[in-house]
C-alpha cells in the first residue's frame, strides 16, 4: 500500500526535480549574468525581485534546484557506495572485521557531520566536485551501520542457514539473499542523505565555504540575503523555503519507505 | 597579522578638507557636557591592549584612549603637540629633540619623563622582546638619548622624513615603565597608559570597557564617564542594536548597508574623509601576470563605474593610483586604463592570453565578493576564463602574505606620511609587498623621498614613482570607498581621523 506521506514526498520531488532539470527552458532571466536594478522588489518581470547584483532571484532559485540535487544525489551515491559494501561485509562475516567496522562507524558518528564536512571542505576547497565526495564521505557511516545492523538480523534467518547448509558460498549468499534484503533500507536512507546532503551544503554555503559565486546555489543565496534581510526579506526567505521544500520531500520518501 | 598595520589609516584633502570636516563633525557648537557612556560596536579580536605588540584593527580605538601618542595626528593628518610639547630637528634631519609636557602621570600614579619615553622607542626596537613596529624602527633610529627629565633626543642613521608621523601612531604610543614591568608578559590585558581614559576590564571576544581618568592633563577631557566596545556581531546586527539604542556608534557601512537605515531619524552618519583603496593586486613576477600585456589587458577590461555603481552606489571615487586626492602627495595626470574592452581584447591575443583560465581568489567580505563577480564577468567578457575561488576571511590576507594567493581583490587605508603605504606595498623590500613587484627605480625613488625633508622636492621624487608604479601595474587601482560611520544623534563631537581609526576622546553626548 502506498502512503499518503510517500505520495506528497514524490510529489515534491518530482516538482522539484522537475523545475531543476526544465531551469534552461522556464527561467525568465539568465542566473549569472549581473543587471541593472539592484535589490529590486517583486514585479511582473522579477517575480521574487532582483538581488545585490540585479540578477533575478527567481531564476536563480530555478537554477540553484540543480546544484542541490547534483549535490544531493552525488552524495547519497558516495555514501552508498562506501557504506554498503563496508555494512554488508562486517554483518556478515562479524568477528574480527566487524569489530574494526564498528570502531570505524563510531568513530565518524562521533563527529558532528557538519564540523567534519566544514574541516574537509576548507581542506579540499570548494567546489561542487570537492562539496558532492565530502558530503557522502561525512554520511557513509550511517548508510554502514544500518545496513549492517539489518544484515545481523538476515544471516541468522532460515533462508540463510539453509542456503548455507546448501553450501553455497559467502559471496554468493550475500548477493543472492542479503543484499536484496538490505535494498529497503538502503533506499530509505539514501532518500535522508540526499536531504541531509542539501541542507549541509547548503550551512556550508551559508558558511562561505559552499559552492563558489556566481554559480546559481541556495545556501549562498540565504547568505547573501542576509545582508539585506530587514530591507529584503525575500532575498534569503525564498532560497530558504527551497531548501527547506526540498528537505521535506526526500525525508517523507526516506521515512516512509523505512516503516 | 600585518595587514592591519598596513591597513592604517587614510587620507586628507587639502582642498576637500573644509568640506569632509563639516561632514564629519556632528555639531559641535553647543557646550559640551559631561557625564555619560558611550556604547560603541566594532568587531572585537583585540589580541593585546599593549601598543608595543599591537597590530589588529580593532585595538587602536581603544589604544587612543587608554594612552597618549608623543605626537597628535590631526584630521588633516598634520602633526600638533600632544605628549610632546614642541620638538627640533637638528643635524641637517639627523637629530630630532623632544621637549615633553610636564605635568603628565600614567594610571600608576608614576610620571611620565624622559626615560619613559626611551624605555618606549628602546622597547620596541629590542630584538628580543619582538615588537612588530621594530621594523619600522630599528633601521632608522640609531640611538634614543634622555638629555634632562623632560627632553629626549632621537638620532637616525639617515635624514628620516616619516619619524614624526610614526610617532603620532602606533610606535608613538607610551605605556607605563613600572606598570610593564610589574606585569610582564600580563601587560597586555593590563593596559596602563597617560591617556583620558583607565581600562576597566576585558571580556575577550566580547567587551572592552574603560572609564573616565579623573587626573586627565587636558583641560576640560574627557567628557564621557566611560566607553563600553562591544563585539556588534556583524554589521546587519550591528545596525538593529544601533537603531533599538543599544548601541551608539558603529562604523564601516557602505552606501549599501545605508539603506537599511533610512528612515531612522535619529541616526547621523559621518562619511569617512577618504575611503579604503580598493585593487586588484597579483603576483607580478610569476605566470601568467608577468606579461606586462596581459596586466594591461586587464586593467582595461575592468569596467571601474559599474563597480562603483554596483557595490558603492556611485558613492566612491575611482582611483588612478594609491593616493586619492587632497593628500599632497598626490600625483596629478596619472594613467588612466579607461574602460575598454576592444583594447583589452585586442592586448589578450597579443598576450596570448585566449581562453587562459584565471583564478581570483573571492574572501567572505560582501563587498569583495560583488566585486569579485563583477569582475569576472568583464574579464570573460574579453575572452578570459575566470573562476571564483573562495577562501575564508580569516586566511585570506595571511595567504596573501605567504604568496599563495596569485590573484586577489585588496584594500588599504592611508597613513599619514607617504612613506607609510608607498614603501611598504611597492619597493622590493617593503613588508607588506606581496606582489612580488620589484622596479630599481622605484626603489632608489622612495628611499631617496624618505630622506628629504622638503615636501616639495618630496613630491616630485613620488609623483615620479606613482607613475613608474602605474606603467608597471603591480596593482589595478579601482576606487576609493564611499564608507560612513552611523552614531545616535546624542553623540556629539565626532570627527574622523583619515586613517579611519575612530578617535572618541573627545566626544560627549547630549541629554
Amino acid at each position: 500500500m502506498v502512503s499518503s506521506r510517500l505520495l506528497l514526498g514524490l510529489g515534491i520531488i518530482v516538482t522539484i526535480a522537475g523545475a531543476g532539470i526544465l531551469a534552461p527552458l522556464i527561467a525568465p532571466h539568465d542566473p549569472i549574468r549581473t543587471g541593472s536594478v539592484f535589490l529590486g522588489l517583486p514585479t511582473s518581470e522579477n517575480w521574487l525581485g532582483t538581488d545585490d547584483l540585479g540578477r533575478d532571484i527567481f531564476s536563480r532559485i530555478l537554477y540553484g534546484t540543480q546544484t542541490s540535487l547534483v549535490i544531493g544525489f552525488g552524495a547519497a551515491i558516495v555514501a552508498t557506495l562506501i557504506g554498503v559494501p563496508i555494512g554488508l561485509v562486517g554483518g556478515y562475516l562479524r568477528g574480527k572485521t566487524d569489530l574494526v567496522v564498528v570502531q570505524m562507524i563510531d568513530l565518524f558518528v562521533a563527529l558532528p557531520g557538519l564540523v567534519l564536512a566544514l574541516i574537509l571542505t576548507a581542506m579540499l576547497g570548494p567546489s561542487i566536485p570537492n562539496l558532492t565526495l565530502v558530503l557522502g564521505f561525512v554520511m557513509w557511516p550511517t548508510m554502514a551501520r544500518l545496513v549492517r545492523g539489518q544484515v545481523l538480523q538476515i544471516r541468522e534467518a532460515v533462508f540463510v542457514e539453509a542456503a548455507r547448509a546448501l553450501g553455497g558460498r559467502d559471496s554468493w549468499i550475500v548477493y543472492e539473499h542479503i543484499w536484496p534484503n538490505t535494498i529497503r533500507i538502503v533506499s530509505a536512507q539514501f532518500a535522508i542523505t540526499v536531504s541531509f546532503a542539501i541542507f549541509t551544503s547548503a550551512s556550508l554555503s551559508f558558511l562561505g565555504l559552499g559552492v563558489p559565486p556566481p554559480t546559481p546555489d541556495w545556501g549562498s543565496m540565504v547568505r547573501e540575503g542576509f545582508q539585506f534581510l530587514a530591507l529584503r526579506p525575500l532575498m534569503s526567505i525564498a532560497p530558504g523555503a527551497a531548501v527547506t521544500f526540498t528537505i521535506l520531500g526526500f525525508y517523507l520518501v526516506g521515512s516512509s519507505i523505512e516503516r | 597579522m600585518m595587514k592591519q598595520l598596513g591597513r592604517i589609516a587614510c587620507g586628507v584633502l587639502a582642498g576637500l578638507a573644509l568640506t569632509a570636516l563639516t561632514l564629519g563633525v556632528t555639531q559641535a557648537a553647543t557646550q559640551p557636557r559631561t557625564g555619560g557612556t558611550l556604547n560603541v560596536g566594532f568587531v572585537e579580536d583585540a589580541k593585546t591592549l599593549d601598543p608595543t605588540f599591537s597590530v589588529q584593527w580593532s585595538e587602536r580605538q581603544v589604544l587612543y584612549l587608554v594612552y597618549n601618542t608623543l605626537l597628535r595626528m590631526q584630521p588633516d593628518f598634520s602633526l600638533t603637540p600632544e605628549l610632546a610639547e614642541s620638538w627640533e630637528i637638528q643635524e641637517g634631519g639627523k637629530r630630532v629633540v623632544f621637549k615633553l609636557r610636564e605635568g603628565v602621570r600614567f594610571h600608576d600614579g608614576t610620571d611620565f619623563d624622559a626615560e619613559a619615553v626611551k624605555f618606549n622607542l628602546d622597547r620596541r626596537m629590542d630584538e628580543a622582546v619582538g615588537s612588530p613596529q621594530r621594523k619600522q624602527l630599528a633601521g632608522v633610529i640609531s640611538k634614543v638619548e634622555v638629555v634632562d627629565s623632560h627632553t629626549v633626543a632621537v638620532t637616525t642613521e639617515a635624514p628620516f622624513a616619516p619619524l614624526l608621523s610614526y610617532l603620532a601612531e602606533r610606535p608613538g604610543f607610551m605605556i607605563s615603565p613600572a606598570a610593564a614591568e610589574k606585569h610582564g608578559e600580563d601587560f597586555g590585558s593590563n593596559p596602563v597608559g597617560t591617556g583620558p581614559f583607565v581600562f576597566k576590564e576585558w571580556t575577550r571576544g566580547s567587551r572592552i570597557v574603560v572609564e573616565q581618568n579623573p587626573d586627565y592633563w587636558e583641560e576640560d577631557l574627557p567628557y564621557l564617564d566611560g566607553v563600553v566596545f562591544s563585539d556588534m556581531g556583524g554589521s546587519v546586527v550591528g545596525m538593529q542594536r544601533l537603531m533599538t539604542g543599544e548601541l551608539d556608534y558603529i562604523d564601516s557601512l557602505t552606501p549599501q548597508d545605508l539603506q537599511l537605515l533610512e528612515g531612522a531619524d535619529d541616526i547621523e552618519l559621518a562619511q569617512i574623509i577618504v575611503g579604503r583603496w580598493y585593487s586588484y593586486q597579483w603576483q607580478w613576477d610569476k605566470p601568467p601576470f608577468d606579461n606586462a600585456k596581459l596586466r594591461k589587458a586587464i586593467a582595461h577590461a575592468i569596467d571601474r563605474d559599474r563597480l562603483n555603481e554596483v557595490t558603492m552606489r556611485g558613492q566612491a571615487r575611482l582611483s588612478n593610483g594609491p593616493t586619492p586626492k587632497g593628500l599632497w602627495w598626490h600625483a596629478d595626470g596619472l594613467l588612466g586604463y579607461d574602460h575598454d574592452p576592444e583594447m583589452a581584447r585586442k592586448l589578450i591575443s597579443e598576450a596570448g592570453a585566449e581562453g587562459m583560465e584565471i583564478g581570483l581568489a573571492t574572501p567572505e567580505n560582501q563587498v569583495l565578493r560583488q566585486l569579485n563577480q563583477l569582475v569576472q564577468e568583464q574579464l570573460n567578457e574579453v575572452g578570459l576564463k575566470v573562476e571564483l575561488e573562495p577562501v575564508a576571511q580569516s586566511e585570506w590576507y595571511s595567504r596573501v602574505v605567504e604568496r599563495a594567493i596569485n590573484f586577489t581583490p585588496m584594500r588599504w587605508t592611508q597613513r599619514p606620511d607617504p612613506d607609510g603605504l608607498l614603501s611598504i606595498l611597492f619597493h622590493s623590500g617593503g613588508f607588506a609587498n606581496s606582489t612580488g613587484y620589484s622596479n630599481p627605480e622605484v626603489d632608489r625613488l622612495l628611499e631617496e623621498a624618505r630622506m628629504t625633508f622638503d615636501q616639495r622636492q618630496r613630491k616630485e621624487l613620488y609623483d615620479q614613482a606613482h607613475r613608474l608604479i602605474l606603467q608597471d601595474l603591480p596593482y589595478v587601482p579601482i576606487y576609493f570607498a564611499a564608507e560612513f560611520a552611523a552614531m545616535r544623534d546624542r553623540v556629539m563631537g565626532f570627527q574622523w581621523t583619515p586613517d579611519q581609526v575612530p578617535r572618541f576622546y573627545n566626544v560627549w553626548l547630549a541629554q
